[in-house]
């Protein structure tokens, strides 16, 4: 999938998954090079530790799945009218971090090429 | 390799092994693969019960193309997990009405191609390359029945099969969008669409047969037993890796889940639950085929066999009764026979369109079940019975349907507007 798509896709999906809970704020963030990108995303809801784990589980598959990542992984952000499904963007992503920022969620994607790694981008974690 | 996927292929050989021992026993080494060469030769449009050519026959077939899907699984680095049981299952029972090895063959290496052109490797495509053997009639149709010499006719049918696997991966992607996930047989959908070009290129040629109905009513007691023994498997397989108790719980877990494209259910950490949700699939189901006095042959194995294939994605005994029992009020309404091939077909493979019902609910799935008795009907002379997953194509349109009026809805519901 070329770079633009992908990240329409995921885009299109965490804001989905974020507007469920119908935030007054909502901020994007995206940080690109030439063979990853960072993206993060801020609402105003804080979430409880039950929510937490769950975002995560979503965007922590236990095992790579290739043949979900690339087929029904197309369907990722395409259509906000349903309930949003982190796990077809968990396939995709190399790396996750979910947490309460100060004023809500922040999710943190990382995604790029194999050679990509997140702990060497410039825009890493606090 | 995770506890559920060894257990997963070891059930799996079990049953492949098992498939070809039974030929053996039942025909003979010998009969058994000269009938097996020669169902190679059959177009397999539909409907073509293989049990007609020998019961042991049909199942060495099942046993070999199992086989070959299993095997390019494991060389795919794909898990063997809900998804690839579903293709690989999926595979088998079609190859008891359609698939062999020589029609499936070429579809999968067009995906293949499909895989490298798109700089992607084979596992991220194995789904659709498994799925694509729907087409298997359009090669073997190709090669046998359009009269032409043999040595202009095979390269015809692969060439036709390869280019028809080149383009699903562009077919089924854009197909999903269209019903959203709520068509598990979504790559059947996209085979219809590809089909009825072909189909209608055919037409154009002067080169398409009409369609005859090719149905076994003899009984068979290894045929009889085969869905039972195989669902019993299972749920003794559930009840040895948990406590009962432990299993039933995670089985009433997997009921509450939508089904909806993709969810694999052993993702759920529910192992023993979705392998009783798979086994009590198969078991209600037969005893359904049983009490309303239907064939077990070659196309009703076939749809057991999808059933059971789909237990871990997607279908449960919650999301797929009431599809079914749509079907069931559709052909009686319609004054049609429950054990005609088609509304019976129909009923069973009708649970494709089980995730309406898991996320719309009961009376959703029943209308789903109703309308998509009206559509199977039309849509396999639409592609000319090349496409084994007729169901599959004709559930994507009801699917496609149900989603663009729920969209709609939903998309015009004044109660979350901004305040004018």
């Amino acid at each position: 999938m070329k770079r633009k798509e992908l990240l329409g896709r995921l885009i299109g999906e965490v804001t989905n998954f974020l507007l469920d809970g119908n935030p007054l704020r909502l901020v994007v963030s995206l940080h690109q090079e030439e063979d990853g990108a960072h993206l993060t995303f801020f609402d105003d809801k804080k979430r409880s530790e039950e929510e937490l784990n769950r975002i995560n589980k979503a965007l922590h598959p236990k095992y790579e799945r290739p043949e979900l990542a690339e087929y029904y992984g197309l369907m990722a952000g395409h259509d906000v009218t349903w309930d949003s499904r982190l796990e077809l963007i968990g396939w995709q992503i190399k790396h996750a971090d979910v947490d309460n920022s100060d004023s809500g969620l922040r999710i943190d994607l990382w995604l790029g090429s194999d050679a990509f790694n997140p702990e060497k981008f410039t825009i890493g974690k606090e | 390799m995770e506890q559920s996927e060894r257990i997963l292929y070891a059930l799996l050989i079990v049953l492949i092994s098992s498939l070809m021992l039974t030929a053996m026993i039942l025909e003979g080494p010998l009969t058994v693969l000269k009938n097996t060469l020669h169902l190679q030769t059959q177009a397999a449009r539909l409907i073509s019960d293989f049990t007609l050519h020998g019961v042991g026959t049909a199942m060495f077939n099942a046993a070999t193309v199992g086989l070959l899907a299993m095997v390019l699984i494991f060389h795919a680095s794909v898990s063997l997990s809900g998804p690839a049981v579903s293709a690989i299952l999926t595979m088998m029972g079609f190859s008891f009405f359609g698939n062999t090895l020589l029609n499936s063959i070429p579809l999968i290496g067009g995906v293949w191609l499909a895989s490298k052109l798109a700089r992607k490797t084979f596992g991220s495509y194995s789904l659709i390359a498994l799925f694509s053997t729907a087409l298997g009639p359009l090669v073997t149709y190709l090669m046998f029945s359009i009269g032409l010499p043999l040595p202009l006719s095979v390269p015809l049918g692969i060439i036709a099969g390869l280019a028809a696997g080149f383009i699903l991966p562009a077919v089924a992607g854009s197909m999903l969008q269209l019903h959203q996930g709520y068509n598990l047989y979504n790559v059947g959908f996209s085979c219809g669409f590809i089909g009825l070009f072909a189909s209608n290129l055919l037409i154009a040629a002067g080169k398409m047969e009409p369609l005859t109905i090719k149905w076994s009513e003899e009984f068979s007691l290894p045929l009889f037993l085969l869905i039972p023994l195989f669902s019993v498997m299972l749920i003794v397989t559930a009840l040895f890796i948990e406590k009962p108790k432990q299993g039933f719980q995670g089985f009433l877990e997997v009921q509450k889940l939508s089904g909806r494209l993709p969810y694999d259910f052993f993702d759920t950490g529910y192992t023993a639950g979705t392998f009783l949700n798979i086994g009590l699939l198969g078991l209600v189901f037969w005893g359904y085929l049983v009490i309303i006095g239907a064939p077990i042959n070659g196309p009703t194995i076939g749809a057991l066999f999808t059933i059971i294939a789909f237990g871990g994605f997607g279908k449960t005994l919650k999301n797929t009764y009431p599809v079914a029992l749509g079907v069931v009020l559709s052909t009686l309404l319609f004054g049609k026979s429950l054990v005609a091939p088609g509304p019976l077909l129909a009923t069973l493979f009708a649970t494709t369109l089980a995730p309406i019902t898991g996320q719309f609910g009961f009376f959703a799935g029943l209308l789903a079940g109703f309308l998509h008795l009206v559509m199977v009907e039309a849509t396999a002379s639409w592609h000319g019975g090349l496409v084994l997953y007729n169901n599959g194509f004709a559930g994507g349109l009801t699917a496609s349907l149900f989603v663009a009026i729920l969209q709609w809805y939903k998309t015009n519901r004044p109660e979350e507007d901004f305040t004018q």
